[in-house]
């Protein structure tokens, strides 16, 4: 067992590196988790002075004339070292990301396995709730929850997770439905294992694929709604340095010339959106065993 | 024979033609209707003159309506407007105005002594059916000196005031005591303010909830008809859009542009900046812990009105210290230099230097946040504590772009370890919940209404003006030597005296602390170059009447 889990590893890596996008993507993410993880070490100022340094307010980074001192890459309306914020809003955006994706993969393995293994009117109830879920477009929902819970960053992952969820739930239970019919679960049926048996030692191990796939891309559209939460102000509280509050309290500034205090958080999202898709699309071409070749 | 009845018919034919081609194919003259649109940052909260507190709603209703007296162009001086003369008795307590004659609402109701008394008795007539519509809060920052409104006869109506007040004629002069349409006030009932109709250049066509309120000429209107055929007011709450809105001519005009892009309006040969000194003050109220509930409704805090704690109740806020330590760790400059670009002075009085009895002695208090955190320690909260600082969603005259400031604040007082939570609510809430003083600290600004120091020491930091629900004072400062000197500053004719009362209220504010004074500045308002004869108005109300698109 333990040799074959270490052999799917290493013919994981040994397929990533034929996939570049795939790889390209893991750099980012890579890049990320770095930035994320040693942002106190590696951000060359503090992303929320205080007291605040108002005089350097918008200034440009390196390539202006009247740059600001040992801001990169300038600095937003209240004088704050815009890499800074990126490099530490890194951290918020990861955060919400895993940890909304954790809710909605624990709800979602959750139900899904209840859904699928067990059938019968569990099933349609917890499937009909799912549809109910659906039929609301993803942010608007997080938008009702986060009005109803309040606002905040725990609130954000929250919210975000609990959206996520249903989608979640669907492909487990349709992976538990495929595996349940496979012969090695009548084996331990016939031979009279519990249910808790077959479910965590047969079905979801089996049904796990799809869920890291789907996880990874999830990621992806996490950050991006807790980016859009942000920016319409439901998200993080300032000073929280989150990237779609940063471009919503500089963009109108993009009029004025201060382009840059909008450009880069939006360029930090923009990569890192990008980064978690072709890594997730890559996952999904070495994962899906119809893909294999 | 046949020939020439072919000839005949033929003329006839081409006459006919010739005619026909004539009178359709002639230009016609051409009529350029005179539209104006106007980029407003928000929405108007109700279309009430007596029920409205925001400059919002007040620039639109300043078209609609008109009050007995109104202020000159430009200034807080007044000239008659729908009054044609006043008289004022020997005591000062009952002024007497003769009415204008031949004046129409748009409704076609005759403008008489019965709709001046259904205006105002509506306002402080606890028996009058209308009360019920409306919360009136400004009858009671300025008019609670007004005992009744009696008719003399069909275009003579007489006030009576309880005490003398100094400041009642240009009070007079304000929206809250224009005159409505009182058949147009009993049809709608409760929806009146939906409908507005007075007798004011321009009529009220529709509102479309935070999109724009269309106003059109009043062809019958008492003076010389507006230039204007229409006038709109659009909301766009983004200052960027609202420029951009503007460099395309979408709108004609807009409110409060951005201080970054000032040289931007002036590179541009399309636009114009009209600026000057604002009459206002920007800044954040402490609420110090107490205000009392107004039982009786009469705007004034009686004997058997105790103190009560408010929502918004913070134990180290009611230390005086802690106020003082506040103070001392913003710094105003920066804030005026950086976030305000130098388009506002620095604030350390309630009102602006330019009103009589401005104590220039005040010494502000300094920049200092190592002397903020040892008055912090003394009060006995050496490591801060926690704060919600209600932040208005909206520009303001006296703060363009409260967020930032929000923000900014937040991170000076973090330096002296007070955590600052940020609350942000849409605007008719946020009015009613610092009214109600559910804030702990806000964000608030105030333009003068009448050009007189009560307009802004009164309503502001007036003790009476504690009273929770519909405060003015956010602060709750409620020393009663304050509201004292307030009250006989009032009833005080005398300048100088008065002036003196005024200055000594202002060294007492100025030692409670309750209040961060930040700013006043300029207003700022953009135009397209060919819009003529659009005069700012030192209160900041926009007067449309005489504008003209050439």
């Amino acid at each position: 067992m333990e040799r074959k889990r270490e052999s799917q590893v290493k013919e994981l890596i040994r397929r990533l590196k034929y996939n570049k996008s795939a790889l390209f993507g893991l750099v980012i993410i890579l890049v990320l988790v770095f930035c994320a993880l040693l942002a106190n070490f590696i951000s060359p100022n503090d992303p929320t002075p205080s007291p605040p340094d108002l005089a350097n307010s918008l200034k440009p980074g390196f390539w202006g004339k009247d740059a600001a001192p040992g801001m990169p890459l300038g600095s937003d309306a209240l004088g704050r070292c815009v890499l800074s914020r990126i490099i530490y809003g890194a951290r918020v955006s990861l955060s919400v990301g895993f940890v909304a994706v954790g809710i909605a993969m624990a709800l979602g393995i959750l139900f899904g396995v209840i859904a699928g293994f067990f059938g019968g009117w569990v099933d349609s109830l917890i499937m009909r709730i799912v549809d109910i879920m659906f039929a609301f477009p993803a942010l608007l929902l997080a938008i009702v929850i986060v009005a109803v819970i309040g606002q905040g960053l725990d609130k954000t992952m929250i919210a975000i997770g609990i959206v996520y969820t249903p989608q979640m739930a669907r492909i487990i239970r349709s992976s538990v439905l495929y595996i349940k019919e496979m012969e090695y679960i009548e084996v331990q049926k016939a031979i009279g294992s519990s249910n808790a048996r077959v479910i965590f030692r047969h079905v979801l191990p089996n049904s796990i694929a799809p869920v890291i796939v789907y996880g990874t891309l999830m990621l992806a559209t996490a950050i991006l709604d807790c980016a859009a939460l942000g920016f319409l102000g439901l998200g993080a509280k300032p000073p929280t340095p989150e990237w779609g509050a940063m471009l919503s309290r500089s963009y109108s500034y993009i009029v004025s010339g201060a382009w840059w205090a909008a450009t880069f958080p939006g360029i930090a999202i923009l990569f890192s959106v990008l980064g978690l898709n072709l890594l997730g699309d890559g996952l999904r071409d070495i994962l899906d065993p119809r893909l294999k070749t | 024979m046949k020939k020439v009845i072919i000839i005949v018919i033929a003329v006839v034919v081409v006459v006919a033609v010739a005619l026909i081609l004539f009178f359709t194919l002639r230009p016609k003259p051409v009529v350029v209707e005179q539209t104006l649109i106007f980029g407003s940052s928000g929405d108007a909260v109700r279309l009430d003159p007596a029920d409205v507190t925001d400059g919002e709603s007040i620039q639109r209703m300043d078209n609609i309506f008109e009050g007995l007296v109104e202020y000159k162009e430009g200034s807080t001086e007044i000239q008659p407007c729908l009054a044609t003369s006043w008289e004022t008795s020997a005591d000062g307590k009952e002024i007497t105005f003769s009415l204008r004659k031949g004046v129409k609402f748009h409704d076609g109701t005759d403008f008489n002594a019965d709709a001046v008394i259904f205006s105002l008795a509506r306002q402080y007539d606890t028996e009058h059916p209308h009360k019920q519509y409306g919360e009136w809060a400004y009858w009671g920052w300025m008019f609670y000196d007004v005992e009744k409104v009696v008719k003399i006869d069909d275009y003579k109506v007489k006030i009576v005031l309880s005490n003398v007040n100094a400041s009642i004629m240009t009070s007079l002069a304000m929206f809250t005591v224009c005159i409505v349409s009182p058949t147009n006030a009993e049809k709608y009932k409760e929806d009146a303010f939906k409908n507005p109709v007075g007798t004011g250049p321009f009529k009220f066509v529709e509102w479309v909830k935070d999109d724009h309120i269309t106003l059109v000429a009043n062809e019958n209107y008492w003076r010389e008809r507006p230039k204007l055929d229409k006038l709109i007011f659009k909301v766009i709450p983004d200052a960027s859009a609202r420029l951009m809105a503007l460099e395309v001519g979408e709108v004609h005009g807009i409110e409060y542009p951005n201080p970054p892009d000032f040289d931007r309006i002036r590179a541009n040969k399309d636009l114009k900046l009209l600026t000057e000194p604002g009459m206002n003050v920007g800044y954040m109220a402490i609420n110090s812990g107490y205000g009392y509930k107004d039982g009786n409704e009469n705007s004034k805090r009686d004997a058997d009105e105790p103190l009560v704690k408010t929502i918004g109740y913070l134990e180290p806020l009611t230390k005086k210290k802690v106020r003082k330590a506040l103070n001392h760790a913003i710094d105003k400059q920066s804030i005026i230099d950086n976030i305000y670009m130098g388009t506002a002075s620095v604030a350390k009085n309630g009102m602006p230097p330019f009103m009589p009895g401005y104590n220039d002695d005040v010494k502000d208090y300094s920049y200092d946040p190592e002397k903020a955190k040892g008055l912090l320690a003394e009060a006995g909260y050496p490591d801060g504590f926690d704060v919600t600082l209600y932040v208005m969603p909206v520009s303001r005259p006296s703060m363009f772009d409260p967020p930032k400031i929000g923000e900014a604040i937040q991170s000076y007082l973090a330096a002296i370890g007070i955590k600052v939570n940020i609350y942000q609510v849409d605007w008719g809430t946020y009015l009613q919940e610092t009214q109600d003083g559910k804030a702990q600290m806000c964000l608030l600004g105030w333009t003068g209404d009448n050009g007189d120091p009560d307009n802004f020491l009164n309503v502001l930091y007036g003790p009476n003006a504690g009273n929770i629900g519909l405060a003015g004072n956010y602060g709750f400062y409620m020393e009663e030597e304050g509201q004292d000197l307030l009250t006989r500053a009032l009833q005080t004719y005398d300048v100088k005296k008065r002036a003196e009362y005024y200055r000594k209220f202002q060294d007492l504010i100025h030692e409670d602390a309750c209040y961060v004074y930040l700013a006043h500045s300029n207003q700022n308002v953009a135009f397209r170059k060919n819009i003529e004869g659009y005069v700012l108005h030192p209160t900041s109300r926009k007067f449309f009447y005489p504008v003209s698109i050439k």
